[in-house]
């Protein structure tokens, strides 16, 4: 087997199901209902790559910075220095497209490749080595046609593979349902998929974390039980199957 | 009387505990005070060891309460299973508060992630209190099966345990299979002591 560059997502349990790592330059989909941990797992990769000093980037879409930096103290992980140094770098994927003087329900073709070349740069410009878009959901409700957002996805995917950086983008779905994204587009593009799920045990729900697949891997499939703690952000346990 | 009993327990405890890595103790509903005294007066002499208490049967207030000794100690750190369910959301640094009785893999994780803090050279020690308990809020098969995980994590970590088992008139026998996981079963009896 060729030796891969992988990226270390610094949460031990998910890299242990992944054979090591993410192939360096994939394009993962988190998939998961509201509250399933998508914010929160984005967040750690970014800064679990901050400390091993990767620069990341987060465009949060769906969230404004106050909120999100605000949910995130909660967790011991989340280190403001690192944001402060610019080793994590929070941007509001809003206020780049007020600025670029977008509409903001709907994009046309034109505003889509200026929105894709601003974030082509500023990638490009920070040398990140972790990108995660959250939501790409919201994102590609702005995009008009099936054929835009695989065209986006497609092309966002690619120059940033060319730079060496992983991608983390989020996909919002309805609870409990054995789908991946909502413009059933997404999961095809994306290289690697990870499912945040649940089951429901004595009427309490249990967070399950499934990797649904690691193009270039040969990685876990075991569907495992996922914890969101305060101190440890997230770990992920056998699922017990009785 | 009840002093002797309580030290009688210590005095088995104690040497149940060295000896076996897995310990399950089986006692009548009666003894359950008397014999939670003994555990937690015998976990105060040994400041030495570590000391993980999952109480899945009292709340972690109730346990410092009834035993007010317990809050100082190092060596002790409690993980309360039922706190949360019943609505109380006192937290406490000696203390990791999960969020129900049935997140047992939850519950795995935190007991490994207490002794990961924990130098490789001080004896480890778990008391679960109560596999019956737990056996309430979960299907017999899957508090089985969480039970064998973390007799197989705990033995490869070199960490001893004692489960309780209360028992109960005419209980299920298939309740009792449970704690004949363990190594060693003491059976506490009134006349034992
Ligand atoms: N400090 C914390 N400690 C433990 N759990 C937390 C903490 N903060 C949040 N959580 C849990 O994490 C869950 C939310 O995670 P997160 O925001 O990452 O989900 P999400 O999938 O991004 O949700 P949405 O689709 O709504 O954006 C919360 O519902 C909460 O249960
Ligand atoms: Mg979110």
């Amino acid at each position: 087997m060729p030796e891969e560059e992988l990226c270390v997502t610094g949460m031990a349990d998910l890299d242990n199901l992944l054979g090591g790592g993410i192939p360096v330059g994939s394009t993962v989909l988190v998939v998961g209902s509201s509250g399933s941990g998508k914010t929160t797992l984005c967040m750690q990769y970014l800064v679990n790559g901050a400390q091993q000093g990767e620069r990341g980037v987060f465009f949060t879409i769906t969230e404004p910075l106050f909120k999100l930096t605000k949910n995130m103290e909660g967790f011991s992980f989340y280190d403001k220095k690192l944001i402060e140094s610019g080793m994590v770098n929070l941007i509001d994927l809003r206020i780049i497209s007020e600025r670029l003087g977008l509409d903001t329900e709907k994009y046309s073709v034109e505003d889509a490749a200026a929105l894709l070349d601003v974030l082509k740069d500023i990638a490009d410009e920070l040398n990140v080595k972790r990108l995660a878009i959250d939501s790409i959901t919201a994102l590609c409700y702005r995009l008009q046609s099936k054929e835009m957002i695989r065209d986006f996805i497609f092309k966002l995917g690619s120059s940033l593979a060319a730079m060496n950086c992983t991608t983390f983008l989020t996909s919002e779905v309805p609870p409990r349902k054995f789908q991946y994204s909502q413009h059933g587009i997404e999961e095809f593009i994306s290289d690697g998929i990870i499912f945040l799920g649940d089951i429901e045990r004595k009427g309490d729900l249990i967070r399950t974390f499934q990797l649904i697949k690691m193009r270039g891997m040969a990685h876990s499939r075991t569907k495992s039980a996922m914890i969101i703690s305060s101190n440890n952000g997230i770990e992920l346990a056998p699922l017990l199957k009785s | 009387m009840v002093n002797t009993l309580i030290d009688g327990l210590k005095e088995r405890i104690s040497k149940a505990i060295t000896i076996n890595q897995s310990v399950g103790i089986m006692l009548p509903s009666k003894n359950y005070s008397d014999l939670t005294q003994a555990l937690l007066e015998y976990i105060c002499s040994r400041t030495e060891d570590a000391w993980v208490y999952v109480t899945i049967t009292k709340p972690y207030d109730n346990l410092i309460k009834q035993f007010g000794d317990l809050s100082g100690l190092e060596n002790i750190k409690f993980i309360d299973c039922i706190s949360r369910a019943a609505g109380i959301s006192n937290t406490n640094p000696n203390c990791v508060f999960i969020e129900s009785p049935t997140m047992l893999e939850n519950l795995g994780l935190e007991i490994i992630n207490v002794f990961k803090n924990v130098d490789d050279d001080t004896n480890k020690y778990l008391i679960l209190d109560s596999l019956s308990t737990l056996v309430i809020y979960n299907d017999l098969e899957i508090v089985t099966e969480f039970f064998y995980h973390l007799a197989n994590r705990t033995r490869a970590r070199n960490i001893h345990s004692v489960s309780l088992m209360i028992e109960e008139e005419g209980v299920d026998s298939q309740l009792n299979k449970l704690i004949y996981l363990n190594d060693k079963i003491l059976k506490v009896r009134d006349s034992f002591i």
